[in-house]
């Protein structure tokens, strides 16, 4: 589904490579939790992956589709197949909770859709929006502001929002950066549940140990480079970018 | 020949204004025509604004051409636009109408790109990795990100447009403005006074429903009804197209005659003369009355009085104060451009600097008074500092425009490059005129780059109003 091949990736021309020689392969419903500190280089390996960042060499693919050098179309409909959600809050807090959740399928609509949409959704789109939010347990917010959730309701829109994209990949980047240990906890296991009932590769990235377990295969990053590949369930060390 | 002797009648005649019912019926018509400019000069401007504004926040093609076309068209002022619009659609408010729009809608266009330029940026991303087109992110991601901005910047544009709708007046572009130039020429100052007085509360009625339409958006669409019935009340009765493009290709090529070439430096250093004097004038006089204004650091019965001060002040154009204290001939020529625009812009940056002292984060101000230090030394080693940063932002910003307000001032007679290019329109000397505007725009433009850089040198990014 998602395969990478010593992908080097840096802010700059001259500057020196934040990602040095990634390699790795992520099956269709595999969940991946990538461990590393902060600055080891997994946000820019999730903005690499969705083509946020240029590629200094490698190869990004994503189920067929080569990420290196695509723009316009090309790449929205690339990004259409790889949902993303981070650490940071990157919900529009103005608009209601079920406006940020039907985002999710701006890549599939028309500009008039979207714009009819925000004045006027129909009944079976404001369905899709609440099926979204049922799943993530927050059926009964579909009209709140999203300005007024709470920082685990927050997540669990961007995840709803992440659903309604169908996506084939879901990138998680420090899902639970900010949230306490149980809500931590209730997120990774609600993540890693989507991703086996809707078949899509998951990888999340966490810089706490502790949560690993959640995850079927376990990749540490340091400083760019990856230090180790343990597929977790068999307990042992399988080669680095495989 | 200048001297409070010569201004006490006229003082005695200003401080006494003819509030009889007679004039003050025949000034609602002035009034209804100034507040009609605004509002239809406004209407355009934010719709035409927000979509160039769109285009360039959600860099679609050609975004970055139309920023510079919006920035440059910014550095013409209004009452320069107001003559050219004069020659189109002639006298009266048709023509105020139309250089308000176009003006505002460079000043509209150049904010709005500036508030989707500054958005945040994460929810902007995760609306691109849905796969969303350009267009799209700006209708789920900009928009309702910038929703709160938009208003606010709106509100202060309407009430910017309405004192503006004075300065274009003065050149007989309809209004309150006109009325207030022939009053003047008439030695009518009771009359004077009483017009500045309709002015001072017409800002604040606009003032007053820009607050009412940022806490009720829904009232927008009372305003674009009204916006739309003045644009039809004041719309061209005529349009001289033939006369406006000979009078435009007589403009070309722009050129000035020797004598008029020499006097150049020194019509530049007057205009550079009133707008850093001015500016510095007000950031002298700004300073302890915008920290008298700020509510947390001056108790109610200083802070209120003074923000009243300001409002008035503020409410009074530049070109207003120049016409009167030129009519009342108690300073010199240049020295009224100074301090017509250290007045107005005494009461501008006088809320800015209280609102920056305001605005200060609470922690090392808590941490100051908890050494147990007394209040000014508060103010000195806490607020003053911490406030440091935006008080020098708005300063720039504030010389940045009366750059712009020492040619409009110097068109009614305080001298500079504004006083020569109004002359040479008035003469009809048309290639000269426009050698003139060219002269404007570069020193503008030049005042403008030099502080935007001095700005992002000191690492301050601000939206320019």
């Amino acid at each position: 589904m998602l395969e990478i091949d010593d992908l080097v990736v840096a802010r700059s021309e001259k500057a020196a490579p934040v990602l040095d020689g990634i390699s790795l392969k992520v099956r269709r419903g595999e969940k991946v939790a990538i461990l590393g500190p902060s600055g080891a280089g997994k946000t820019t390996l999730f903005r690499a992956i969705s083509g946020f960042l240029p590629i200094r060499s490698g190869t990004i693919t994503v189920d067929g589709t080569t990420v290196n050098g695509l723009h316009g179309k090309g790449l929205r409909d690339l990004r259409r197949r790889i949902a993303m959600i981070s650490q940071r809050h990157d919900l529009v807090d103005r608009l209601a909770v079920y406006q940020n959740v039907m985002a999710g399928a701006l890549g599939r609509w028309s500009t008039l859709h979207a714009l009819r949409f925000l004045v006027r959704p129909l009944p079976d789109e404001l369905a899709e929006a609440e099926h979204a939010l049922q799943k993530v347990a927050l059926g009964r917010k579909l009209r709140v502001p999203t300005s007024q959730l709470s920082g685990g309701e927050h997540q669990r829109v961007a995840i709803a929002r992440a659903l309604v994209q169908h996506p084939q990949v879901l990138l998680a980047d420090e899902p639970i950066a900010s949230l306490d240990p149980v809500l931590s906890g209730e997120i990774l296991s609600l993540l890693c549940n989507l991703a086996s009932e809707n078949g899509f590769a998951l990888v999340c990235s966490l810089h706490q140990p502790e949560f690993a377990d959640y995850f079927d295969r376990v990749i540490k990053i340091k400083e760019g480079k990856i230090e180790s590949d343990v597929a977790r369930l068999l307990q042992r060390p399988v080669e680095v970018g495989v | 020949m200048y001297g409070l002797a010569s201004a006490d009648p006229l003082l005695h005649q200003f401080f006494h204004p003819d509030l009889s019912f007679s004039n003050l019926r025949g000034l609602l018509i002035p009034a209804l025509e100034t507040l009609e400019m605004a509002s239809a000069a406004v209407l355009f401007a934010i719709i035409l604004g927000l979509l160039l504004g769109l285009m360039i926040g959600a860099r679609l093609p050609g975004a970055r051409l139309v920023y510079t076309a919006l920035a440059s068209f910014r550095a013409i002022p209004d009452l320069t636009l107001a003559i050219l619009c004069v020659i189109v659609v002639g006298l009266g408010p048709a023509a105020g109408t139309l250089a308000l729009a176009l003006f505002y809608t460079a000043a509209v266009g150049k904010i709005f790109a500036d508030l989707f330029a500054s958005a945040d940026r994460a929810p902007i991303e995760s609306l691109q990795s849905t796969g969303a087109n350009r267009l799209m992110v700006a209708l789920y991601g900009l928009l309702p990100l910038r929703r709160q901005d938009l208003l606010t910047y709106g509100a202060y544009e309407f009430e910017s447009a309405m004192r503006a709708s004075i300065i274009v007046g003065a050149v007989g572009a309809g209004g309150i403005g006109t009325e207030l130039v022939s009053q003047i020429n008439s030695v009518e100052y009771s009359k004077v006074s009483t017009l500045i007085l309709i002015l001072i509360l017409l800002v604040a009625l606009v003032d007053g429903l820009g607050r009412l339409v940022r806490r009720q958006p829904k009232l927008l669409l009372i305003f674009l009804f009204c916006g739309v019935a003045a644009a039809w009340a004041n719309r061209p009765q005529m349009f001289a197209a033939r006369h406006a493009m000979e009078t435009f290709a007589t403009m070309w090529p722009p050129a000035l005659p020797q004598e008029a070439f020499s006097k150049v430096p020194k019509l530049i250093g007057e205009t550079l003369e009133m707008a850093f004097g001015g500016t510095l004038l007000a950031m002298i006089l700004a300073l302890p009355l915008g920290a008298a204004a700020a509510r947390n650091i001056s108790p109610v019965y200083i802070s209120f009085p003074v923000r009243r001060l300001l409002e008035a002040l503020r409410a009074i154009p530049e070109v207003v104060w120049g016409l009167v204290l030129l009519g009342i001939a108690i300073f010199g020529k240049t020295s009224t451009g100074i301090v017509a625009l250290g007045i107005h812009s005494t009461g501008t940056l006088g809320k800015l600097y209280a609102e920056s002292i305001e605005n200060v984060p609470v922690e090392p101000v808590l941490a100051m008074t908890a050494t147990g230090a007394s209040r000014i030394a508060v103010t000195g080693f806490a607020h003053m500092p911490l406030a440091f940063a935006p008080i020098a932002v708005h300063s720039l910003f504030r010389l940045e425009w009366n750059m712009r307000a020492a040619t409009v001032v110097g068109m009614i007679g305080a001298g500079g490059i504004g006083e020569a290019l109004f002359n040479t329109q008035q003469l009809q000397f048309y290639n000269q005129t426009f050698a003139y505007v060219l002269i404007t725009w570069a020193l503008i433009m030049i005042v403008d780059r030099a502080s935007g850089r001095l700005r992002s040198r000191w690492g301050i990014v601000q939206i320019d109003v």
